[in-house]
């Protein structure tokens, strides 16, 4: 895994010099502004990652947000490691849209999302603590004369291991910010590990047990005031007539304004704000694609199954193969769209005063903000400043900043008042950037030894990668995003190609927890069940066999089947019910995840999961108890998908509207989870996501094994089974 | 302007009658630890209790509170931390976002106290909040730790 920054600190780049008593700023070329932001109380400034009070309180600045997948333990668990210093003496902020803690796409980006936190944080955090110890060793030299040699450290201190003499860092602080940079410095061998490695607790679990862990929708201001917006229901329409007479003369209400494609209530309060936003008669029209359905897009995806389009992938000759194989099986598989559903609603708050912006946004991306918040202001990005809360679930909505635009332009419309936009459920369920509906087909060969001899795939629809990142003049030809998961597969199957049609889909679409392999696993995996079904072989045999040439993935399948003491076939459980198995094995992230589902039928004849065992092969597990929540929390969600959630959509928009009619997993669905991890040296992988991409296909494939119904499309509540 | 006592105490606040409960407790007496994620009582998130029982303040309105003891999570413990729930919270690593914590642990205090003995399928069964996160199964298990603690 390459490292994006410059391991080896530029002298020029340090600037020594001293700030407020006490305070001594060094680090990454920090600009005025920037030591500024940095709120360590009266404490050292040791570079841009962290800071140490006199009473050795160590601040770390996050590049990273919390929104559940522990970013707020897991990324100072590397610089703690380095530096020396306990998790006790830890607290996190939210480091500042600066260039320093960009650690993403060779030190260009800097986003929560695909799985890249620690990874991308292995190298940059741990540099910086180790590099903090350096400057607090030499800062005790300074101080006492020892001879750096004889100073080494333990938990928030240097020692003098010959007299005892022992330097708190809290009290070395001031004079280690000014000490010389060192040009290098030697990392920890992983066999000295004290922390990683370990099952270090969460920070946040106490704040978050006790109603004082701030959420965007918590923001609180003096004389603030909120907004509920209704956006139209026809994707991306307009207001071309309001009536807001009623509404104006209702308690509490300050404003009616338009925002883009919409129009927003501001009120003392959400209460007074959606009571009035309810009375407001608003015409929309001049949505692009009125008679939008998901009935005819779905129809549209299926034509196009024989489409040449672009070519992904074409290892060999799968065409011929195919024609020339013992025996062939064809299989059309089809997803639906799919909302994020975050616990925490849309919301965000802004202040625009004084040729300043201020913004408190839940956000994936605070780049992105600073963004948005010049574009609506025209304000240059340094009179922005962006606080980022806890968020209330991301899972890949928050890299959209349609929320944070409402705020900011309803702000700069009513400058020296802060505003916070808050959605209802509804507006959220209606008005997301869902996981696009995909259809694709699976055409397979096999020779009549029953080893597989060829795929060809072809799939159908459009992606977030090229919906925001395309450019228009050079559209890409092949979306990642949409093939992702599909192709670079470890099976040795000789003959392997995959063409993509795109199919725009006039329905906002985003990236949703996995993205394009939360569809392709579930079609590939279903897909590797049906040849082995044809070659009347056993899936994890079968499976096994063609992965020679890849031990890790290898290892993770045993590891999977021996956890879960695989079945082939169903049997007679000791609920009175037949049970049985399925697996699903798939890389994603840099990460390979093997699963295995036990299902049975319940008494309604409704589909019920009752375990599901988890192999996960990350590298290195940095947090085995943050990667085992993670890994329960992906299954979670990625069931919820498979087996109740789609987002219909008639007449150009969406149908859903809350919990009731877009049911998602609940406490009594939820299986028992087994998470065995498997530290295999390789290079780290990701793992926020990795756990979603294989349930559905092993739930899928036990059903298959259980009913003999092969599903391939999704949610399962569409299916009978008895 | 309408009397309610939250927490043990008694607040004078600027609601109307129809107001659910929710939004006086967040935006008029400005505790924010309940939270909203549905307005229909779907979800649980704005789970708190009156006289004791598990009310969801969403679609609870403040006439129905009149002269009733709301507690929310600031109240649940003496010092805002300290219930057997909140400790086994800890103790089991439960929250993840944490964004419909507060009502689960309101949700399991109500259900603790009616049955302080409670077998595994009957906490599960009691279960009711919605998580996204997918923290059920730590859930499960910090209920069942707490209700070895609570006398």
């Amino acid at each position: 895994m390459k490292s994006p920054l410059n391991v080896t600190m530029d002298r020029r780049e340090f600037l020594g010099s001293a700030g407020a008593a006490g305070a001594l700023v060094l680090g990454f070329a920090l600009p005025r502004r920037l030591r500024a932001a940095m709120s360590a109380p009266a404490g050292g400034t040791i570079n841009a990652f962290l800071s140490i009070a006199p009473n050795g309180k160590v601040t770390v600045q996050s590049p990273f947000v919390e929104m559940g997948e522990g970013t707020y333990t897991s990324i100072p668990m590397l610089l703690a490691e380095e530096l020396d210093v306990e998790m006790s003496a830890i607290r996190v902020e939210q480091a500042p849209p600066e260039a320093a803690y960009r650690l993403q796409e060779g030190g260009k980006e800097r986003y929560t999302g695909g799985s890249d936190s620690v990874r991308s944080s292995w190298e940059p955090l741990r540099k910086a603590g180790a590099t903090a110890r350096a400057m607090l060793i030499a800062a005790a030299e300074k101080q006492s004369g020892i001879p750096a040699r004889e100073l080494s450290t333990e938990p928030g201190a240097v020692v003098h291991k010959g007299s005892g003499r022992r330097f708190s860092y809290g009290d070395l602080a001031a004079t280690a910010g000014a000490m010389p940079v060192p040009e290098t410095v030697k990392l920890k061998d992983p066999a000295e590990f004290r922390l990683l490695g370990t099952p270090v607790p969460r920070l946040d679990a106490e704040e978050k047990s006790n109603g004082q862990a701030k959420f965007g929708i918590d923001f609180q201001m003096k004389g603030a005031l909120t907004a509920v917006v209704r956006q139209s229901p026809q994707f991306s329409g307009e207001p071309t007539a309001i009536d807001s007479a009623e509404a104006q003369g209702m308690p509490g209400v300050v404003s009616v304004d338009k925002i883009p494609n919409g129009i927003a209530v501001i009120a003392d309060h959400f209460w007074h704000a959606k009571k009035a936003l309810d009375a407001v008669k608003v015409t929309f029209d001049k949505a692009p694609s009125p008679d939008f359905s998901t009935d005819g897009y779905l129809k549209k995806l299926r034509s196009r199954l024989d489409d040449a389009g672009e070519p992904a992938e074409d290892k060999g000759k799968a065409k011929q193969a195919l024609r020339s194989a013992a025996k062939t099986t064809t299989a059309d598989y089809s997803v639906p769209y799919l909302a994020h559903a975050t616990m925490e609603p849309m919301n965000c708050a802004a202040l625009v005063q004084g040729g300043k912006c201020t913004v408190w946004a839940p956000n994936q991306t605070v780049d992105s903000v600073v963004e948005a918040a010049t574009t609506v202001t025209g304000l240059p990005k340094d009179a922005i400043e962006v606080h980022t809360p806890y968020l209330g679930g991301g899972f890949g909505r928050r890299f959209i900043m349609d929320y944070v635009t409402q705020a900011v332009t309803l702000a700069a419309k009513h400058p020296g008042k802060p505003i916070k936009v808050e959605w209802t459920r509804e507006e959220d369920m209606q008005h997301d950037f869902y996981r696009p509906m995909t259809a694709a087909r699976y055409r397979g060969g096999i020779d009549n030894k029953g080893n597989p001899v060829a795929v060809h795939i072809t799939t159908v629809g459009d992606g977030p990668l090229r919906r925001f990142f395309s450019d228009p003049k050079h559209p890409m030809k092949i979306d990642d995003s949409v093939v992702e998961g599909s192709i670079k597969q470890p099976y040795s199957i000789p003959n392997w190609r995959c063409d993509y049609v795109f199919e725009y889909s006039p329905a906002p679409i985003g990236f949703w927890r996995s993205v394009g392999n939360s569809q392709n696993a579930f079609f590939k995996e279903s897909f590797m069940d049906e040849l082995a079904h044809l070659a009347e072989r056993d899936p994890v045999e079968f499976r096994r066999t063609l992965l020679g040439k890849e031990p890790r993935f290898g290892k993770v399948l045993d590891t999977v089947a021996e956890m879960a003491g695989w079945r082939g076939k169903p049997w007679n459980a000791g609920d009175g019910r037949k049970h049985a198995m399925g697996v699903a094995l798939h890389r994603s992230f840099g990460s390979i995840v093997g699963e295995v589902a036990e299902v049975s039928l319940d008494e309604s004849g409704l589909p019920q999961v009752h375990r599901v065992w988890a192999a996960v092969d990350c590298g290195f597990a940095v947090n085995p108890l943050i990667l085992t929540m993670q890994i329960e929390s992906a299954i979670a969600y990625g069931l919820s998908a498979a087996l109740h959630e789609q987002v219909t959509m008639k007449d150009g928009h969406t149908v859903k509207n809350n919990f009731d009619d877009y049911p998602v997993l609940t406490a009594q669905e939820m299986p028992d989870v087994q998470v065995k991890i498997v530290n295999s040296g390789a290079d780290l992988g990701g793992i926020g996501e990795v756990g979603t991409p294989p349930i559905a296909p092993a739930v899928c494939n036990a059903l298959f094994t259980l009913t003999g119904k092969r599903i391939r499309s999704l949610p399962l509540d569409q299916h009978q089974f008895t | 302007m309408t009397k309610l006592k939250i927490n043990g105490k008694l607040l004078n606040l600027d609601v109307e009658d129809d107001m659910p409960l929710l939004w006086a407790i967040r935006d008029i007496a400005g505790l924010s630890g309940t939270k909203f994620g549905c307005g229909k009582g779907l979800c649980g998130a704005c789970t708190v209790h009156i006289d004791g029982n598990a009310m969801r303040s969403c679609i609870t309105p403040v006439s129905a509170a009149r002269g009733k003891m709301i507690t929310t999570i600031e109240g649940l413990s003496s010092d805002g931390r300290s219930h057997p729930l909140q400790k086994a919270w800890v103790a089991e690593q439960v929250p993840q976002c944490g964004y419909c914590q507060s009502g689960q642990i309101m949700a399991a205090a109500a259900f603790l106290k009616q049955n302080p003995r409670p077998d595994d399928d009957a906490i599960r069964a009691s279960m009711n909040n919605l998580c996204r996160c997918g923290t059920y199964l730590r859930i499960q298990k910090a209920i069942k730790r707490a209700a070895g603690d609570v006398t």
